[in-house]
């Protein structure tokens, strides 16, 4: 399950008018996607015989991101879009999505534990919910070498431990980003290959819900409003890192109570 | 009177009953019954908090047995008929609220952290976009009320201490999840920063250096905390990560070592009372809501820094004056 996200990294602030400059923010992908895609692609190269297709719910420009990601050694990829479907939150998402995956023989589902534009972390356990399988979330690492059509080891970043959990399967496993994990290169060769036959478009002519089912109709959150966090200014004392400025900082800190006068 | 089920996380029993202050706020301070939900252990903690703590001690259900847990809210809220049911934002909170508010076909609001009451509806607000903006998210008519709260934004202070009636609860519909815990290694670093008065935070522009914060956050008698940058690079622990995807804290005194402030950091700064930044970049974003800010290498205040400290005596007045000199003039002294 992999989703593109804008870019919030390349939001800036304006403090002087309170709003955030989206402009020319471009979409990637989502990074804990990335990671999860990333593991998958190491099964594959373990086991050859490993299929891996992605699931995607997005507006169909999304489409040059897939063919990416074929070129990268996924398998097939579902492109789930439907104006339909737009406005829909995470209860509804999650019901398209465990309709579209009944359809799509799997083992396993991989995905990140959320997303960095909603972020609430809903769809995975919503999606084993609504599909009677168990989910887990945070997942650190999981043991290429023990894992089984039946059931996979994994480590889990908990609150205060590491948990190892052994999880029948099938199950949705959601994973915590992971820097060193890379998505692999696209090799030269395959920079232009066509890949259109490898991606599929799944429309709600396939899934057959009812429009009040979903959208923003069949959706049970409503988004009232959204708005700019406020960031207050300080009056604020610059000095350079001297003599002149470390003597400021302490005794700053001296007057605040930090150190001992 | 309402009714509210708060989920008791037993690996965060004291941040799941600061969720009574959410009902208290939604539905006033007496306005609502509480009911703590509590698998497995720490059951203790509730007494005197909730008006009912309902236990479930049972061999087939596990703490972190989501499917079971679900199951049971399920069948409490057949039972109880609750307004509002609240999860911590834990890492068990965040998968059981989802799974449980399917199961019950409600709404659900993550990481709740604020509650505005406008005409007689209940505004839940989240941040969105890593922190960078707010939402505003309503419930669609439907009951329960469901949300995941995040951690360390609400405090209860309880005005009176509430009369705690146990309820022995025994589910009905326990199946095998699949989910088996076959080791738990505890965190070796089980410190918590965000009960720290001082902390001394790292950014990229410290990623070489990481490991000389230590000597300041000694000097300061407070911790070490890091941005996303740092944590994503594999030099500091996740649990000490500040920011969005981190930890909420609220010290007395923060120290921004070589952080640019990112909306995705600055939200982590709850209520810190002095910020003091250190950047090569005087337009950073932190900067604008630092009390002072050091312009220059980072790795060279903290040494600074620490030998000054180290030092110690007053300041010598001559300094003073410097000092005084210095405000607001645009940082050019």
């Amino acid at each position: 399950m992999v989703k593109p996200v804008p870019d919030v990294e390349s939001f800036v602030y304006d403090y002087e008018r309170n709003v955030l400059v989206r402009d020319g923010v471009h979409e990637v992908l989502n990074p804990e996607d990335a990671t999860a895609l990333a593991i998958a692609l190491e099964i594959k190269k373990a086991s050859p015989e490993t299929v891996i297709e992605t699931v995607t719910t997005a507006p169909r420009g999304v489409v040059p991101h897939l063919e990416d990601l074929v070129r990268r050694g996924v398998d097939r990829a579902t492109l789930i879009s439907d104006p339909w479907f737009v406005g829909s939150d995470t209860y509804v998402t999650s019901r398209i999505l465990a309709r579209a995956v009944e359809d799509i023989p799997h083992d396993v589902v991989f995905s990140g534990t959320h997303t960095t534009d909603g972020g609430t972390s809903h769809v995975p356990p919503q999606l084993a919910e609504a599909s009677s399988i168990a989910q887990m979330s945070n997942i650190l690492d999981i043991d290429i070498a023990t894992l089984t059509k039946e059931c996979a080891t994994v480590d889990v970043d908990g609150e205060d431990a590491v948990l190892r959990f052994e999880i029948d399967l099938p199950a949705v496993l959601s994973f915590q980003y992971a820097p060193r994990r890379k998505l692999p290169y696209i090799s030269y060769e395959d920079l232009n290959r066509d890949v259109g036959d490898r991606i599929r478009i799944v429309t709600n002519d396939d899934l057959g819900f009812d429009r009040a089912e979903v959208g923003l109709e069949g959706s049970l959150t409503q988004v009232a409003r959204v708005e700019v966090k406020r960031l207050e200014r300080k009056d604020t004392l610059f000095v350079r890192n001297d003599d002149a400025g470390i003597e400021a900082v302490y005794r700053f800190l001296m007057h605040k109570g930090f150190l001992p006068s | 009177m309402k009714r509210a089920l708060v989920y008791l996380d037993p690996a965060a029993v004291t941040d799941s009953l600061d969720l009574v202050d959410v009902a208290s706020r939604m539905y006033g301070p007496d306005g609502c019954a509480i009911y703590g939900l509590c698998v497995g252990a720490s059951e203790e903690a509730g007494h005197g908090v909730v008006d009912h703590l309902i236990r479930v001690d049972d061999d087939r259900i596990a703490r972190h047995d989501i499917v079971n847990i679900t199951n049971c809210i399920e069948e409490l809220q057949d039972e109880y008929r609750f307004d509002a049911i609240l999860v911590p934002a834990t890492t068990f909170g965040r998968m059981l609220a989802p799974r449980a508010a399917m199961r019950l076909h409600v709404g659900l609001v993550a990481d709740v952290t604020a509650v505005r009451c406008r005409e007689d509806r209940i505004e839940l607000v989240r941040p969105a976009f890593s922190g960078r903006m707010l939402a505003s998210i309503v419930n669609r008519g439907r009951v329960p009320v469901m949300m995941s709260v995040r951690q360390n934004v609400f405090t209860h202070e309880p005005r009176h201490t509430r009369e705690t009636r146990i309820v022995d609860f025994v589910p009905q519909r326990v199946r095998n999840s699949g989910v088996r815990l076959v080791e738990r290694q505890k965190k070796t670093e089980a410190i918590d920063i965000r009960g720290s008065d001082v902390l001394v935070a790292g950014g990229g522009g410290v990623l070489r250096h990481f490991g000389r914060l230590e000597a300041l956050a000694e000097e300061l008698h407070g911790m070490v905390a890091a941005s996303r940058r740092v944590v994503d690079s594999g030099v500091a622990p996740r649990h000490i990560q500040v920011g969005q995807s981190g930890k909420t804290v609220s010290p007395r005194l923060y120290i921004a070592l070589g952080i640019s402030g990112s909306i995705q950091h600055v939200v982590g700064l709850k209520k810190a009372e002095y910020v003091i930044s250190v950047n090569s970049n005087r337009h950073a974003p932190i900067c604008s809501l630092s009390d002072i800010v050091v312009e220059g290498d980072a790795r060279e205040f903290i040494e600074r820094m620490v030998e000054r400290i180290g030092r110690g005596g007053p300041v010598p007045p001559d300094s003073r004056d410097t000092i005084h000199n210095l405000r607001n003039d645009g940082g050019t002294a």
